[in-house]
């Protein structure tokens, strides 16, 4: 449960911190740290408007999305302690709930019927098939390597021994981080702030949606992000203990949202036509991770 | 003896029902026949649940001296295939009464239908529990053709007979296939029983008789190459007819494969290696053409052909189980295997019901042409949607489990064998990652354009919701597909039960090192429950809090422009064009158009279509086809129509075999 709790804090600031990143490398001074969570909660307080086309479906996707979420983020472990749920194969369980709320989510956008959100439904479909093997071939490489298939007890029985493994820790940082940019349609993949409809992905899809149910999105994004921090932030914590291990967490998350205001400050976003290359180089490195723990498993012989 | 007495009057039933159905009204001939569908179910099930909870049935027909004992045998893996054939059956015959409706006015052909689709369960259920080579043939050539003639009800359409005789041609290359292989066991065992197989594999190579056994039932089951006539097949039946067929028909396939596989005697690596290639294959085959194609019902049966990908996966990680002596393996892949046999047929039968809903409302298969039919038709609009879920393995539904169990024995065969089979599995294991995506992606994009958005044509008539009769039945599948995804420890253990008992004596299973995953089994039950209850409990607070906000219903936002029209909807081939060009090399698209010339000032009206082609249809099939086609033509003449002819041929005849015997030499 305790990871549920950092998980829900971190979520606060965290795309304060990108936003807040991102002002000050192009010179701005830029909003406060919660204001991204201020107009979330505004959000939540409006009445909506709904598109005549839409059906029951529209207004049940969001709570479903956010939801499954929520539900990601109770298999996720924090050092010693278990997440709320923890079992052989729980990452399955992740990536499969995870997939459920994303179907509600492109279902909600082709109900309005808009050839836009359709465009953005099909996009966030193609990319997210795309980076799924990626987040399996790192899971199970890391499940050959210590011999379990459940989060926690791949996370507290990873221990980093010789060179090839601090090698295979950064190569997973990196693909870790570029899942959850995938999994949130942020920069190289998809520009948020972009202004023309017909290169986005994420934001077009919830183009209709307003009021409590476009806060729910929303929030559901940041804790999407403040989830994949989280479990870059296991890779560090192994099995230290707590006054060592919270601070260690939030680090890893401040330092996850910088990165993310960096990349997003520095790099362009990529043609569509590209990203499909860019998220097969995804699986190629955890290829690469694969083989790395075949070597120090001493398989190659 | 009850038992007996039990199976064969499934037999006597079957003669009834074909003789009374005939006689009756138009009317009451579709619950009558439900009626004797519901009690050959009957009789065959009691005897399959004894067997599943006790010990197998056997008993011997008497033969002549040239076949010998006709042995019957029902064991706990039959016993698991008459369960899920009579479960189908029931709901297809349940679901024909509504669905054959609109055609009472064609008595003899209704009375033909019901009768073969009795003939056709019963069928089925004795494919399961013959164990002679020659009277299994049988019933399984009584199988095919009563299914082909089910098929073609349509018969009147060009293109329904063309995939009837498709169906047909394939079927009988398959007898053939498997013809050839109970022949070779014949000559070197001298018996029809199927315990020769095993006495055969015990003293030659596995590799050839089982290549030739996974030939034919493999064109049953739908394995790449060997899957053509499914997409031809299926969409051109009546719906519940390919709900069953889709179901139960192609399931057979698996039973054969799997009843050969449990008599193996070596050779299981090469075997189980090549299963799992051509399983990856086919998965990834199957799911890439139901993405692009816009016939729903073709979509489906490409959906078949991956599900089959998704069992042959278990039936291959059972077999390397084998091959290296590791239980674990064995009881993961092969209760995935049969698990998911179940599954299939649950949720495959719910979407053709459903799909056969719209058809029957809205006469068009095409998916483009369609749109908006959840307000006119919400409850069909909510059982295609529960059953794209369940099929894209998603929690909490039923596809998930099996999915689940074949990742667990995925994971484990990658730490527990060689470097060779470690990159195997894990060849596999992203396989059927890409597999559940690409599902995903399928499913959005028919539930999305058949039912979501605006329709985009005018319909001949506004579609309503279907009768009570056709939508009963698709409850009852949800019912047991909600009760297998949240209770999935009481499924496994039934099948855990049933490959204690089926596995050979030599494969023993260490059963204690089993208990652990049979505990994070039934735990994904309580945390899918948990996890309805999670979005239950968050809608519910949602709608709360907005109760009593400010509601305005506008057009859908259409990004300035003021003049939107129906027209303008994403559509669901462009859906999936992206998908479509990324995979280009393996679904071909072609295009039929004329371009314009630079001198032509005043372009003439002119069309452009494009539709998907099927990658071994086209490529490997076609060609041989149209070759031997060539080459027999040059024979021609001797098919010459003149009555003439044909005596002498006859005359010829005769005096070859007059001589022939003369010179002793024939």
């Amino acid at each position: 449960m305790l990871s549920l709790l950092l998980i829900l804090l971190t979520s606060l600031f965290f795309m304060g911190i990108v936003v807040r990143t991102k002002s000050i490398t192009s010179g701005r001074k830029g909003p406060g740290l919660l204001q991204p969570m201020k107009d979330v909660i505004r959000l939540w307080k409006k009445g909506a408007v709904y598109s005549r086309t839409t059906s029951f479906i529209f207004q049940l996707a969001p709570t479903v999305y956010f939801a499954s979420i929520i539900m990601a983020i109770l298999v996720v472990p924090f050092g010693q302690n278990k997440g709320f749920i923890s079992f052989d194969g729980d990452f399955i369980f992740f990536a499969y709930v995870l997939a459920l709320g994303k179907f509600f989510s492109i279902i909600g956008a082709l109900d309005t019927g808009s050839s836009f959100e359709g465009m953005g439904a099909s996009r966030e479909a193609l990319y997210s098939l795309l980076a799924e093997p990626a987040f399996f071939i790192l899971m199970g490489s890391f499940a050959l390597y210590t011999g379990h298939t459940s989060f926690y007890d791949i996370f507290t029985s990873l221990h980093f021994g010789s060179y090839i493994s601090y090698a295979l820790g950064v190569l997973a940082t990196f693909v870790l981080i570029m899942i959850a940019m995938v999994e949130n349609s942020r920069m190289p993949i998809d520009d948020p702030k972009t202004h023309l409809e017909l290169t986005m992905v994420h934001e077009v899809m919830i183009l209709d949606n307003s009021g409590f149910d476009l806060g729910l999105i929303l929030y559901g994004t940041q804790l999407k992000f403040a989830m994949y921090g989280a479990l870059i932030a296991n890779f560090f914590i192994g099995s230290s203990l707590y006054y060592f291990s919270i601070p260690l967490f939030l680090f890893v998350q401040l330092a996850f949202a910088v990165l993310v205001g960096i990349l997003e400050s520095f790099s362009a976003r990529f043609r569509m036509g590209n990203n499909p290359q860019f998220i097969f180089t995804l699986t190629s490195i955890s290829i690469l991770i694969f083989f790395g723990v075949l070597l120090i498993m001493g398989k190659f012989i | 003896m009850d038992s007996f007495w039990l199976i064969l009057s499934s037999v006597i039933m079957t003669g009834t029902g074909a003789f009374v159905i005939p006689l009756l009204q138009s009317k009451m001939r579709a619950r009558l026949h439900f009626v004797f569908v519901l009690l050959v179910a009957l009789s065959t099930s009691i005897p399959a649940i004894n067997v599943l909870f006790g010990a197998p049935i056997a008993f011997t027909l008497p033969g002549s001296v040239f076949y010998g004992e006709i042995p019957i045998r029902i064991d706990a893996l039959s016993a698991w295939f008459m369960l899920i054939i009579n479960l189908t059956c029931v709901n297809g015959a349940l679901y024909g009464i509504g669905y054959m409706k609109p055609y009472q006015s064609e008595r003899a052909k209704i009375a033909m239908h019901w009768v073969l689709f009795l003939i056709f369960q019963t069928s089925m259920l004795w494919v399961c529990m013959l164990q002679h080579s020659l009277a299994f043939l049988i019933a399984w050539e009584v199988m095919s053709l009563s299914s082909m003639f089910l098929v073609i009800f349509e018969h009147e359409k060009k293109e329904t007979l063309r995939a009837g005789i498709n169906y047909l041609v394939q079927m009988h290359i398959g007898v053939a296939f498997l013809t050839v292989a109970f022949l070779w066991v014949y000559f070197i065992e001298g018996s029809f029983d199927f315990a020769a197989i095993a006495d055969f594999f015990k003293t030659n190579f596995n590799g050839w008789l089982f290549l030739l056994f996974f030939m034919g039932f493999g064109i049953k089951a739908g394995f790449i190459p060997l899957h053509s006539w499914l997409p031809h097949a299926h969409p051109a039946a009546p719906s519940h007819i390919s709900g069953v067929m889709s179901g139960v028909i192609v399931k057979l396939g698996i039973y054969g494969i799997v009843r050969v596989a449990l008599f193996l005697q070596s050779d299981w690596l090469i075997i189980g290696e090549s299963l799992l290639v051509v399983s990856i294959l086919t998965g990834v085959f199957g799911i890439l053409n139901a993405a692009v194609h816009r016939d729903f019902k073709k979509m489906l049966a490409y959906c078949t052909i991956e599900n089959i990908g998704i069992i042959g996966l278990g039936i291959g990680l059972y077999l390397i189980g084998v091959g290296f002596d590791n239980s674990l393996l064995m009881i993961l892949g092969l209760s995935s295997a049969l698990l998911h046999t179940l599954n299939h047929s649950l949720f495959k039968s719910l979407l053709f019901f459903s799909a056969g809903s719209i058809y029957q409302q809205t006469h068009t298969r095409d998916m483009e042409k369609l749109g908006g039919l959840i307000s006119q038709m919400p409850q069909t609009a909510i059982l295609f949607l529960i059953g794209s879920i369940a099929i894209g393995g998603l929690p909490p539904l039923n596809g998930f489990i099996s999915e689940f169990i074949l990742y667990k024995g995925f994971l484990n065969g990658i730490h527990t064998i060689g470097l060779t089979h470690a990159t195997l599995m894990m060849l596999s294991l992203s396989g059927l990652v890409f597999i559940g995506g690409l599902s995903l992606l399928t499913f959005t994009r028919t539930f999305g354009t058949v039912f979501l958005g605006n329709p985009r044509q005018p319909l001949h008539h506004v579609p309503e919701e279907v009768s009570l009769s056709m939508r009963l039945p698709q409850y009852v599948i949800v019912a047991i597909m909600l009760s297998i995804g949240l209770f999935p420890e009481v499924y496994f253990s039934i099948v855990f039960r049933l490959i204690q008992s089926v596995l050979p004596a030599h494969q023993l299973i260490d059963v204690e090192s089993f208990v652990a995953s049979t505990k994070s089994i039934g735990l994904i039950g309580r945390y899918s429950f948990l996890f309805l209850m999670l979005i239950g409990g968050f809608y519910l607070l949602r709608n709360y809090l907005i109760r009593q906000r400010p509601i305005e219903r506008k057009e859908t936002w259409g990004c300035g422009y003021v003049a939107p029209n129906v027209q303008m909807q994403y559509t669901g081939k462009s859906f999936s064009k992206s998908l479509g060009k990324l995979m280009s090399f393996f679904v071909r698209e072609k295009k039929k158009y004329i371009e314009i010339e630079s001198v032509e000032i005043f372009p003439q009206t002119r069309n452009h279509s494009s539709h998907y082609v099927d990658f071994f249809e086209d490529t490997l099939l076609e060609k041989f086809t149209s070759g031997m086609l060539r080459f027999l033509n040059y024979f021609q003449f001797v098919q010459n129509g003149k009555v003439q002819m044909y005596i002498v041929y006859g005359l010829f005849f005769i005096l070859l075999v007059f001589f022939g015997t003369l010179f002793n030499l024939l």
